[in-house]
């Protein structure tokens, strides 16, 4: 062996000592696993959600998403009123603007969210469907809220977004393919029934209210697919006092349609006269909510000459809710409004009116913070076109920014024949740019992640 | 007992049977000598800390005051010293060690005009420049600091390097963005990673708090002062062996250390003011009236040419144009410090403390002096002055070698700030929506609710947004130990553990009656308080092993493992609706709490070995193999390879060179690296909410992310080559440098279809992207005269990013940043306006459905508009020496380019605030009356018009050092004294319409879709400084 071998020799086993050095103390398994362990307290398992009190927290995140779609967050409640008539936006987002100007892109970022809450109500409830159903299957009418929670979700899909959304399984993750509109309110009808059977004749209060509000959800979806009879059939029984309401608190969160118009000024109640610091704008047509005096959605610019949000449009807005006020997401007001419509698309123009006039009679019916006052009767405008508009336009006091407008006045094109352009504000907005033709909320772009969906089958009403 | 447990157990028992021999072979090695070493210049002056070492072995160190060095430990035997020093020609000279002796060599230096420091910092430990394949920047920062205006890691950094593109944040205390040649992953941070003397620091941004702006960042927490020198590796074929997340860089920091001398105390007191220059657009308003009727309305310029309304005149103002009611003013700007350096060469030690305070650019204005008077509102330090940094460093670096063979080093910093920021650019509440956004007049009426005037503000006047107080406090210790144990002169052990510690607190606070009325419950207060611990633990082992098998072959073998561990703990307390005069969260009527944890870990192990043939080429190969806690659970390790070459083909007998070229070098490196999955990316996981249903609020959990189980790091490989030439005896180097990078497996936030009711989008590796590009820097010493010397240092780098594959996802479209296959990630897409024309010549644009009639034409379809951050880059800087070298004249200027920058300020002007040029100047061009009819009035509302050319140069820097004559500095009995007076951003060029084509209020936030929203530019600094040393 020459020396420079041995030389190589002793170096090769230091070098392998160094080696084994790092190597051995970085690799050892136990160690390895104990050095690269990482449990973030943050994180929620699927395991934790498992026993009883996991079903439990499911179902209650269920119902906390169906607070979201309603008045718990910027939702389409908002959204369709902007796209409708009922607000007008206020403020400085291009997104709102887009809605307002019925001028709405694909990737519009509010409508995006807005749309994957929706289906986020649909598949939270499908999991604690699931889970309630393993776990504590006797519960039958937390059963049954999660059964309307997941029918409330299909209903605003019909209702509210364009012919053609999917409907995906959350749980499997299967991707579905557009269904129609009319398509989507029988799936609606479908759960909502389930609601129903599962409350089957408990009389406790819970149970009841559920099951009414199932019905009047149900009733709507009749309404969207020209059963008018079938709809009033739905709501029979139910006292004009009913209400099923989203509820809130200042540690869970405002109710939205106060802090958005309200407290921060974003919206303003939708008027034929829009006044800006650059001057003031008509727009046409319009139900002028803000300059109507109607009782039941008192409007002001208070303090004088306050400013939205924008800087530049006259504030106004109303008290009907104010921080923490109870929104009804389905109540005994639209019940008798539901079969309202249904006299009257029977022909039936007393009790059509009877109803109408009942309601405003009754002096006791809750409108958020308010109490309805005692209304003069309406008189028979003795035409038929003049009914149906007389008809939307109690609605649409009535039910002022609470999810029901934009799907009725769809309605007034797709099942009373109306044009758009005499149901929708078109012309110029007061912003000096052209209003466009939607008439629904877009599938945004974010859906063509979904293979089977290529676009909504159409925008029509 | 799985065969890889197996093995793992076996090498680890295994441990401590070689380390015996490995001690054995220690105690049983040859006999040794010393070697004395002289260094001195061509004068007989000494030369201080020339880099000493023994060829071919681990024995080395620096020279101190005296120019000399003792280097003990060397076998018996021949030899060769190679001496390294910037500014000085490398030196080798052979000699022969004897048995117990002390052999004395002596170099004399000579000085070349232009060098770069010989030796970098990798991971394997110090190297010689000339060994490696790839390029290292290198910035001299003890240099720069007492020359150059340097406040921040922003300045330090900014166009330093080619292929280095710092973004910065415009307020005080505010970080940057930083790009290492251009941008690789589509969803992960693009940032480089920091490594501070040895250990991985902290470098995100760093708050919970919002302010609309750009941000603090924990690498802003660094005081230039400490910092002896930066080199920034660039990509992935050099950063290799630091692993998974070193794919976009590494920038390796290294503070200063003591000294072998006597102690060398040194001073220094700067003082400067901040001032805006920028340029802010004037707000316009057409007065008018609609026909037939008298009342006052406003018209855009579509509705004058309508006739629908009658313009009466054009009212013009900008508060932030009128000294009488503008919030910008003067800033201010102080730092002393005092720090010693000196030791033995067995113990040195370098101590420094330093405190800096400085106040931004935004002041109260006159006005509301007295409005908060008359309103009996207190005058709070925040609110007189809104943007303010107050911060104490304190360093205290030791270094002691108790044997030979033995060096221990201990950094520790201790860093103390409270940081003011100003709500701005996206905040509700900011300052800029109202200064961009008021009209043409400043007689626009009151306030909401409190009903002060506005003097031209949008909604509200200054004062109400600098009542809410933004404030960041940091406490923060890095403190690490770095080992070198050479048991023998052929073998050497390192270690490199510390802790990188951050202690977080953030306030929030409104007093109740006080700020903006953004809402009803706004002006009730609230109170927010934030803690957050932040700590990144690293332990670096290496071992390398060097030996000659031939006389012409030099094998270094390095073997080691690296782990470390960030763990960010966060809370926060709430409280709104605070009583009158109450200032804390648990005040609060309504209270509010928070918790957050982030952990990450990784444990990485490497092989490097390099060849030197002849001591002038070189061959490295490394393969470097990690594991994270991030990585899915099918997915358990990763390896990143390397190879590169270096050969200095200048020195091969055969090498026939021209007589200008004195040294010519080619390079190539390839390597890999990883961006690490966030830390939960992997999981599927459900979260926390508490509705209230029913009037009670209830615990309940919600479906939250989908995970992916096969999640695994984004994996990024480069080739980079290039070459280094030195001509005319050193007076001019050209480095010229290529390289393609490409990742694979790139993380996308795949947008999850809404319909499946999940999150919005979860991480897979799908994509990937490649971005090749040039970088050239060209020094030269133009004239090196007693009376004057010139130098220049030029660098130019381009990149071309395009995204390869999306992984079959669809194309990620937002409103201005689009990523398709085929194009660069975040380019800006819009449909183009193709022209205009005036038909009817009333001097208007507008639109019209007709398109007989339509005077502004876009593109039915959208198009890539441009990059939307530069891509183009040359920098100069210029160094003139007067008057002997006693005053030096630097400046420094850049030019960037081939991107569009979006200004977004202008958009919103013209589309929601209706108060921009185009739109209500009469006199505008037709190019700004289309881009406003472009986005308000055509159908596609087309966004093109505000991509504008992001071009610009800017003169960043100019100072003058003076150095006192001995005689008068002996006068206050310095040994040195030195006067600087500079300036930062002293001009800019541009055609770009907005405030400042890097003004970006997401550039601190880490996103790379750059945006000038509302934002305000980068103030001017004139600073002057006093250095004595003592």
């Amino acid at each position: 062996m020459t020396n420079h071998t041995k030389f190589l020799g002793r170096h090769a086993s230091l070098l392998c000592a160094a080696a084994a050095l790092v190597v051995g103390a970085a690799c050892h398994g136990a160690v390895t696993d104990s050095l690269l362990t990482a449990t973030d307290p943050d994180l929620i398992t699927p395991a934790a959600v498992n026993p009883p009190d996991g079903a439990t927290a499911l179902r209650l995140g269920a119902i906390g998403r169906l607070r979201s779609i309603a008045g718990g967050s910027e939702s389409v409640w908002l959204f369709g009123g902007l796209l409708g008539d009922e607000w007008t936006t206020s403020s400085t987002f291009i997104q709102n603007d887009e809605a307002d100007e019925r001028n709405i892109s694909l990737n519009n970022s509010s409508v995006t969210g807005q749309y994957r809450t929706v289906n986020q109500g649909r598949t939270y409830a499908n999991q604690a469907i699931a889970a309630m159903n393993k776990f504590l299957p006797t519960q039958s009418t937390n059963i049954a809220e999660l059964y309307f929670a997941r029918g409330f979700a299909e209903l605003t899909l019909a209702q509210d977004f364009c012919n053609g959304t999917p409907l995906s399984d959350g749980a499997t993750l299967t991707l579905g393919a557009p269904i129609t509109n009319d398509a989507m309110f029988r799936i609606a009808m479908a759960s909502l029934d389930t609601a129903v059977t599962l409350t089957g004749s408990a009389s406790d209060a819970l149970s009841v209210s559920i099951r009414s509000a199932a019905k009047v959800a149900k009733a709507r979806a009749q309404l969207g697919i020209n059963d008018y009879l079938g709809a009033a059939t739905s709501v029979a029984g139910i006292p004009t006092t009913f209400l099923y309401e989203v509820t809130f608190a200042l540690t869970s969160g405002d109710n939205i349609l106060w802090s958005q118009p309200a407290s921060s000024r974003r919206y303003n109640v939708g008027d034929t006269l829009v006044k800006t610091s650059a001057g003031t704008f008509v727009v046409k047509p319009s139900i002028p909510f803000g300059s109507a005096a109607d009782p039941r959605l008192p409007v002001a610019n208070s303090p004088a000459n306050t400013k939205s949000q924008d800087g530049s449009v006259i504030s106004f807005t109303t008290n009907v809710w104010g921080q923490s006020t109870s929104i009804p997401v389905f109540s005994g007001l639209d019940a008798r409004l539901i079969e309202a419509e249904a006299f009257l698309k029977a022909g039936d123009a007393t009790n059509w009116l009877a109803t109408l006039n009942t309601l405003r009679a009754a002096g006791n019916i809750k409108l958020g913070t308010l109490t309805s006052p005692v209304m003069p009767a309406l008189t028979d405008p003795t035409t038929a076109a003049a009914r149906v508009d007389l008809l939307f336009r109690e609605k649409a006091f009535w039910t002022f920014s609470r999810g029901q407008r934009l799907s009725d006045m769809r309605r007034l094109i797709r099942q009373y024949g109306r044009d758009q352009a005499t149901v929708f504000p078109v012309g110029t907005h007061y912003r000096g740019v052209p209003y466009g033709t939607d008439v629904n909320l877009p599938v945004p772009t974010d859906e063509t992640n979904n293979p089977n969906f290529k676009g909504c089958l159409d925008r029509k009403a | 007992m799985t065969r890889s447990t197996f093995w793992l157990r076996f090498a680890g028992r295994t441990l401590v049977l070689l380390l015996l021999i490995a001690g054995t072979g220690a105690v049983a090695s040859a006999q040794t000598g010393n070697i004395g070493v002289t260094v001195m210049e061509a004068g007989g002056k000494a030369v201080f800390q020339a880099q000493v070492s023994v060829v071919n072995s681990n024995l080395g160190g620096l020279t101190g005051l005296d120019g000399k060095v003792l280097i003990r430990g060397a076998t018996v035997g021949p030899h060769q010293v190679r001496v390294l020093r910037v500014g000085f020609a490398e030196q080798k000279k052979d000699l022969t060690v004897t048995a117990q002796g002390t052999v004395a060599v002596e170099f004399t230096l000579s000085e070349v005009a232009v060098s770069l420091t010989p030796v970098v910092t990798t991971a394997t430990g110090e190297t010689r420049r000339v060994e490696l394949g790839n390029t290292v920047s290198s910035i001299d920062v003890s240099k720069l600091t007492e020359s150059s205006p340097i406040a921040n890691m922003n300045d330090l950094l900014n166009a330093r390097a080619p292929g280095v593109l710092v973004t910065p944040g415009m307020q005080t205390g505010t970080g940057a963005r930083i790009r290492i040649r251009g941008t690789s992953s589509l969803s992960l941070g693009n940032d480089p990673i920091y490594v501070i003397d040895g250990i991985r620091m902290s470098s995100g941004s760093g708050t919970s708090l919002f302010t609309g702006d750009n941000q603090p960042s924990r690498v802003g927490d660094i005081n230039p002062e400490e910092i002896e020198n930066i080199e920034i590796v660039k990509g992935p074929s050099a950063a290799t062996l630091y692993g998974t997340d070193a794919a976009n860089g590494v920038i390796v920091i290294t503070t200063k250390k003591g000294r072998a001398g006597a102690p060398q105390w040194s001073v220094f007191g700067e003082q400067g003011q901040l001032a805006d220059r920028n340029p802010y657009p004037n707000n316009y308003t057409i007065a008018g009236h609609s026909p037939g009727l008298t009342a006052y309305r406003e018209c855009g310029l579509p509705l004058i040419s309508a006739g629908t309304c009658l313009k009466d005149s054009v009212r013009v103002y900008s508060p932030l144009n009128d000294p009488s009611a503008t919030p910008i003013g003067n800033g201010y700007r102080s730092e002393a410090g005092v720090g010693v350096r000196g030791g033995t060469d067995a113990v040195r030690y370098n101590v420094q403390i330093s405190r800096e305070q400085e106040t931004g650019i935004f002041k109260l204005p006159d006005f509301e002096y007295t409005m908060l008077d008359t309103m009996k509102l207190p005058l709070r330090p925040w609110v007189t002055r809104p943007n303010a940094l107050d911060r104490t460093a304190f360093r205290a670096n030791l270094s002691f070698a108790p044997t030979s063979q033995l060096d221990i080093s201990v950094s520790t910093g201790f860093t103390t700030s409270d940081s003011r920021l100003l709500q701005s650019s996206n905040a509700t509440a900011g300052i800029g929506s109202q200064g961009f956004g008021g009209p043409g007049y400043s007689t626009n009426g009151t306030v909401a609710v409190v009903g002060t005037p506005l003097h031209g503000y949008r909604a509200w006047t200054p004062a109400y947004t600098y009542q809410e107080k933004v404030q960041q406090g940091v406490n923060r210790f890095i403190g690490s130990m770095n080992v070198n144990w050479r048991p023998t002169s052929w073998l050497q052990n390192r270690m490199d553990v510390g802790n990188d510690l951050t202690d977080r607190l953030e306030d929030n606070l409104l007093f109740r009656g006080e700020g903006p009325p953004i809402s009803a419950t706004y002006r009730n207060g609230f109170a927010f308080s934030g803690r957050a611990d932040i700590r990144t633990i690293t332990a670096n082992l290496s071992s390398t092993a060097t030996f000659n098998p031939r006389p012409w072959l030099n094998s270094k073998t390095t073997v080691g493992a690296q782990y470390t561990d960030f763990k960010q703990y966060q809370n926060g307390a709430s409280g709104t609706d605070l009583p009158p005069g109450t200032q804390t969260a648990g005040s609060g009527a309504t209270p509010g709490a928070s918790q957050s944890t982030t952990l990450q870990r990784t444990l990485g192990q490497f092989l490097e070995q390099v060849f030197a043939f002849n001591d002038r080429l070189f061959i490295t190969g490394a393969v470097r193999s990690d594991q994270n806690s991030a990585f899915g659970t099918n997915f358990q390790n990763v390896v990143y390879p390397k190879i590169s070459a270096s050969w200095v083909i200048s020195e091969e007998p055969w090498f026939k060179a021209p007589h200008q070229l004195d040294n010519l070098r080619l390079r190539y490196s390839y390597g890999k690296s990883g961006v690490q999955p966030g830390s939960n990316d992997a999981l599927r996981t459900f979260a926390a909410a508490s509705p209230n249903i029913r009037g009670v609020d209830v615990p309940a959990v919600q479906f939250s992310t989908l995970g992916n189980e096969n999640l695994k790091p984004e994996q990024s490989a480069e080739v980079e080559t290039g070459f280094e030439a030195r001509f005319f005896k050193g007076r001019i180097s050209f480095d010229y440098t290529y390289y393609y990078k490409q990742n694979k497996d790139a993380l996308i936030s795949a947008i999850v279809a809404p319909s499946l009711g999940a999150a919005g989008t979860v991480r897979q590796n799908l994509g990937a992207v490649r971005n090749l590009g040039q970088e050239i820097v060209i020094n030269g010493q133009v004239m090196d005269k007693p009376w004057l010397g010139i130098d220049l240092t030029l660098t130019a780098s381009i990149n071309s990013n395009q995204v390869l594959s999306l992984g079959g996802t669809p194309p990620q479209i937002g409103t201005t940043i689009r990523t398709l296959q085929g194009y660069p990630l975040f380019g800006l897409w819009a449909r183009k306006i193709t022209g205009w024309n005036d038909k009817n010549k009333d001097g208007i644009l507008t639109y019209n459905a007709d398109a007989s009639l339509n005077e502004v034409f876009v593109d039915t379809a959208f198009t890539f508009r441009g990059y939307s951050a530069p891509r183009q880059f040359l920098a100069l800087t210029s160094g003139f020496d007067l008057f002997k070298r006693k005053l030096r004249i630097t400046a420094l200027a850049d030019w960037r380019g081939q991107n569009r920058y979006y200004n977004n300020t202008e958009r919103i002007r013209c589309v929601s605030r209706q108060n921009c040029n185009g739109l209500m100047n009469p006199g505008s061009s037709f190019e700004e009356q289309a881009m406003v009819v472009g986005t308000r009035n055509d159908p596609s509302a087309t966004l093109d018009g505000f991509f504008q050319p992001g071009e610009f140069v800017k003169l960043r820097e100019i100072s003058a050092q003076y150095t006192l004559p001995s005689s008068l500095a002996s006068t206050i009995k310095a040994r040195s004294a030195s006067m600087t007076f500079s300036v930062r951003n002293v001009a800019k060029w541009t055609k770009y319409r907005g405030v400042d084509p890097e003004s970006d209020f997401t550039a601190s936030s880490g996103g790379d879709a750059p945006s000038d929203f509302q934002s305000f530019g980068a103030p001017t600094y004139f600073l002057m400084r006093l250095t004595l040393g003592y």
